[in-house]
């Protein structure tokens, strides 16, 4: 055991330290992506790496060129297999991951190891293709210190350093180049993407809505907390049951899946202008909303234009020119009260159509309501008042519904949640003659009293319907908040759709959970402030925040001239630190003695170039006979201090002192 | 070239008398190309004389950091920028601390011994730090020869023998000196020439062992044998205090008879005169044989003159004959370059 300790720790010590720091850096950079890659291709990265180590230990041999040429081609037949691409986002990436691991087998040059630190500088940016969180950013910030570490081990690689030192001088250079860095980020032009149409990726999906909607075929409502989007309110902010934010239209029905039919549209510029009158004052907010690699922007209901590269489409979705790919920032206002569409019914009858033989039940009872009701608006109330009245209950986890989800829901089992309602409240407008569609997107917010903003997740989606009813155009009806709060399961659903009466009702929380609440609610802070100042920080916010600085109007060149001008300023600074000269220092014994020589040199006894010191009062001594005690004891003291093994204590101050009273 | 050499050297010149560069020297090319010039003294390697480029690495690394800026302004990632500005600022840092690893070195050289054609001359060369960082890796090499790199500890100094491969017999100015660095990250290369105004001097390459000198060329003195020669045992006498320890008897001390001393004839042996007309062949080829013979006459302890056609070296032996036979050989017709 012993022994294999020491055979073990005789190994460590083989191993360039340099290397170490270059193995370390690439494991930890590439750590993130083992998530999103397949195994096919994390087991073989892996592998490399354990066997570059394995070659540092002097434990084993690097593959010879044949087998190396053999592994590159497996390596891009496992990409492809598991892509079927070699290029986007995703392929790209294991692409590189792989290939770099397989440059560990041929590292043996400088150029070499250059290619390896500056690709694992890439996979880092890579990492942030996925994730710009606060944590990823900081923890990439290690990474990137080690493989500058591995930089300037391997560039004085025979030095005789301890390896902090290295460690050290790369976290010097990296905290030397941060300002610089600053500036580049405050002052580089920002250039609003793609530069070219990038392939979208297979793989990826993505969380939160989708365009379709099958109630009944979940049985579970998922409970994920992570943030949807963040929204910041300019001005009063609208009570927590009118923030409905309005995502994606589903209009077509096949009897069990709602869909949206733009999807298929969409690219044909098939905006419609429309009719919409905003009544009252609107509300402006500010939305960044977190990357959910689709294309739809979410508004509160009901916006009043659509934010920069984007489109609002003819059933008032907007829709951007590409999908959120990374967290995305805009500004927009919203008018609470609205009429849409009120002058002309729509004259699309998707609105209307009902797949034949489904709901048979619903549609007698929608016949039979109708009957009985005055006009559309009492005909809504009355379909309304089922529900209310009808033990209808409110869960996540509601059987699943084979047959006829719609009627099913309605009649046998009478639970579900906002899916089904929505669902068959529009199926029961439908059946009515009347023009209707479900809307999805999300309800509320958690307002974060430590940042004045609001949380809106991916829990807290929600779908309701749109009607049109004759005069007042298209309005909003959400059957799920008229179920009354006893019928609903869960407490914390009772919160979203019920906040007042929840509210009423809440017990005070104890002190733990409390405390537990306000850190969540503090680390929400952070990363929004995070998100707003530097992963949000794009074209409008760059203007934005040079107008702050009193540079209004700043164009491009203007911005790089001012970008020059700083860098120039930043570097000088930095380099008059560097090179900073010394002071040289100082002989204060020369010259306290030249102070003396010259006291002389005025009395006409000048000391002669190159003429010692004990020449020199052997000399003058004779012509100023009454001061050769001084003078010997001046001598002596400068030549002890000068000569002399060991300086004599106080000797400096002595000398100064005598050469002070010394009047020749 | 040889034009640029004048005019480098007439440069050089005016230089010294004027003490400062004018602007048109301070910029030329040649400068950049060729150096200073030779120079006497420590030379101190100031801003003027210390010049830096991006290696290839670093012009890989700023490739990676141009993809890089794409990709962040493709896909907007935020981040990406940030790190890309982090890298590029951390080059340009990286750019100061590279100069300053140069600037400011002191450096000298000492007498490198001579040696003999196509042996390698091992000149001593000092680095100087007067600066309170410490250097790291600097690499100095003579053109196309070995690096040799070294560290330069702060308000320190350090010593490396730079090997310089002697290829022509004869004394030769010595090249210029180049110093490089690339530390700390190895973006960018820093370096300075020094050529300083010195001559290295090289021995002709001495033959095979060749047969010896003809029997023409043999004189013999026979006044010699006063036992105070170095060749031939001539007897023992008994030991003094300060006699060499190599020529104590110690036979005769291991039979418990005493202390002894060799004692040597040889000032009586063969006198050998070492003559160019002895030899046959191309000049080369005879100075080779010559210097054969020069060295085989010092070992076997011969009294010995080297006649040349332009010179003659008197008969002597002294530890100074063999240098001076293999100076003479070196400089013969035309040895003195330059």
């Amino acid at each position: 055991m012993e022994h294999l300790r020491q055979a073990l720790a005789w190994r460590w010590r083989q191993v360039e330290r340099p290397q170490l720091w270059l193995l370390t850096g690439l494991t930890l950079a590439l750590l993130p992506h083992v998530g999103r890659l397949p195994w096919l291709l994390v087991l073989p990265a892996a592998l490399l790496l354990g066997w570059r180590l394995g070659f540092e230990l002097k434990l084993l041999r690097l593959p010879p060129r044949a087998l190396r040429w053999l592994l590159v081609g497996l390596a891009v037949a496992a990409t492809w297999a598991s892509y079927h691409t070699l290029i986007g986002r995703q392929a790209g990436v294991a692409l590189l991951v792989i290939m770099l691991c397989l440059k560990l087998m041929e590292m043996d040059k400088p150029r070499d190891v250059a290619i390896v630190i500056g690709l694992s500088y890439f996979v880092v940016i890579t990492v942030f293709l996925f994730d710009q969180s606060l944590l990823m950013g900081g923890y990439m910030l290690l990474v990137v210190t080690l493989l500058t570490t591995a930089l300037t081990a391997f560039s004085r690689m025979n030095a005789k350093v301890p390896e902090h030192a290295n460690l050290r001088l790369a976290a010097t250079l990296l905290a030397q180049a941060a300002p610089l860095a600053l500036l580049l980020f405050v002052l580089f032009p920002r250039i609003p993407g793609p530069l070219w149409h990038l392939p979208s990726d297979g793989g990826s999906a993505g969380t939160g809505l989708s365009e379709t909607m099958s109630p009944g075929n979940i049985s579970r409502l998922s409970d994920n907390d992570a943030v949807a989007f963040r929204v910041r309110f300019t001005g009063e902010t609208p009570p927590q049951n009118r923030l409905y934010w309005r995502g994606l239209v589903l209009t077509s029905f096949d009897g069990r899946t709602w869909r949206n039919p733009n999807e298929a549209r969409r690219g044909l510029g098939a905006t419609r202008s429309f009719d919409y009158t905003a009544i009252g004052e609107p509300v402006r907010y500010t939305l960044t909303l977190e990357p959910h690699q689709r294309r739809w922007l979410f508004a509160l209901d009901m916006p009043a234009g659509a934010p920069p590269r984007s489109t609002v489409s003819a059933d008032v979705e907007i829709i951007a020119n590409n999908s959120v790919k990374t967290l995305r920032q805009y500004t927009l206002q919203s008018y609470l009260d609205y009429r849409l569409d009120a002058r002309h019914a729509p004259r699309d009858f998707a609105y209307l159509r009902l797949p034949p033989d489904t709901a048979p039940r619903a549609r007698i009872l929608a016949q039979q309501l109708r009957a009985e009701s005055r006009d559309d608006a009492d005909y809504v109330q009355r379909v309304l008042d089922f529900i209310r009245q009808q033990p209808f209950y409110y869960t996540r986890q509601p059987p699943l519904l084979l047959d006829d989800p719609v009627d099913e829901f309605l009649f046998d089992s009478r639970q579900g949640f906002c899916e089904h309602y929505a669902s068959a409240f529009t199926v029961l407008m439908r059946a009515a003659g009347l023009p209707a569609r479900v809307m999805t997107g999300y309800l509320g917010g958690e307002n974060n009293p430590l940042g004045d903003y609001f949380i809106v997740r991916q829990s807290d989606a929600h779908a309701w319907s749109e009607v049109w009813l004759r005069g007042r155009g298209w309005v909003r009806v959400d059957p799920t908040a008229v179920i009354p709060p006893e019928r609903v399961e869960n407490r914390d659903d009772l919160e979203r759709i019920d906040p007042a009466y929840a509210a009423r009702t809440r017990e005070a929380p104890d002190w733990a959970k409390r405390l537990w609440r306000k850190m969540g609610y503090g680390w929400d802070r952070v990363n929004n402030t995070w998100n707003q100042w530097i992963i949000g920080y794009d074209k409008d916010t760059q203007t934005a925040f040079l107008g702050r600085l009193g540079l209004e109007n700043v164009d491009w060149q203007r911005m790089v001239s001012l970008l020059f001008i700083g860098l120039g300023l930043v570097v000088a600074v930095i380099a008059l630190q560097l090179f900073r000269r010394r002071p040289a220092r100082r002989d204060v014994v020369g010259e306290t003695y030249a102070r003396f020589c010259r006291k002389l040199a005025r009395h006409g006894l000048p000391r002669k170039p190159a003429e010692g010191a004990q020449d020199y009062s052997e000399r003058v001594i004779p012509c100023r006979p009454e001061l050769a005690a001084q003078i010997r004891h001046i001598t002596l003291l400068y030549q002890r201090l000068r000569y002399a093994r060991s300086i004599p204590r106080d000797g400096l101050y002595h000398l100064q002192q005598a050469v002070r009273r010394f009047r020749p | 070239m040889k034009y640029i050499d004048m005019l480098m050297r007439s440069l050089s010149g005016q230089r010294r008398t004027l003490g400062s560069f004018t602007l048109r020297q301070r910029l030329s090319p040649a400068r950049f190309l060729r150096g200073e010039g030779p120079e006497t003294g420590p030379v101190a390697l100031r801003q003027r004389r210390v010049f830096i480029l991006p290696t290839r690495q670093g012009l890989l690394f700023a490739a990676i950091l141009l993809l890089m800026l794409i990709g962040s302004i493709n896909y907007d990632a935020s981040l990406g920028y940030a790190l890309t500005f982090l890298l590029a600022a951390l080059s340009v840092v990286a750019m100061l601390h590279t100069y300053r690893n140069l600037l400011g070195l002191r450096v000298d050289i000492g007498p490198a011994e001579p040696v003999f054609c196509g042996e390698t001359l091992r000149v001593p060369v000092t680095l100087e730090n007067p600066a309170g960082q410490a250097r790291f890796a600097v690499s100095l090499h003579f053109p196309e020869q070995t690096k040799a790199v070294c560290d330069v500890s702060a308000d320190g100094w350090a010593r490396v023998e730079l090997p310089l491969s002697a290829k022509r017999r004869g004394r030769h100015a010595l090249p210029r000196i180049t110093l490089a660095t690339v530390f700390p990250l190895g973006l960018f290369r820093a370096w300075a020439y020094a050529e300083f105004d010195a001559r290295v001097l090289i021995y002709p390459r001495p033959a095979r062992a060749t047969s010896r000198p003809k029997d023409s060329a043999w004189q013999t003195d026979l006044s010699g044998d006063r036992g105070q020669g170095a060749d031939d045992f001539a007897g023992l006498r008994n030991y003094h205090p300060g006699d060499s320890p190599g020529h104590v008897h110690w036979k005769t001390m291991a039979r418990g008879q005493g202390l002894h001393t060799k004692q040597f004839g040889g000032d009586r042996a063969e006198e050998l005169w070492l003559n160019w007309q002895a030899t046959a062949g191309d000049t080369e080829t005879r100075l080779s044989i010559l210097t054969r013979w020069v060295l085989d006459a010092d070992v076997a302890h011969y009294r010995y003159g080297l006649r040349l056609p332009d010179q003659t070296l008197p008969l002597a032996h002294e530890p100074q004959q063999r240098r001076r036979c293999l100076k003479a050989l070196a400089l013969f017709n035309g040895g003195e370059s330059l």
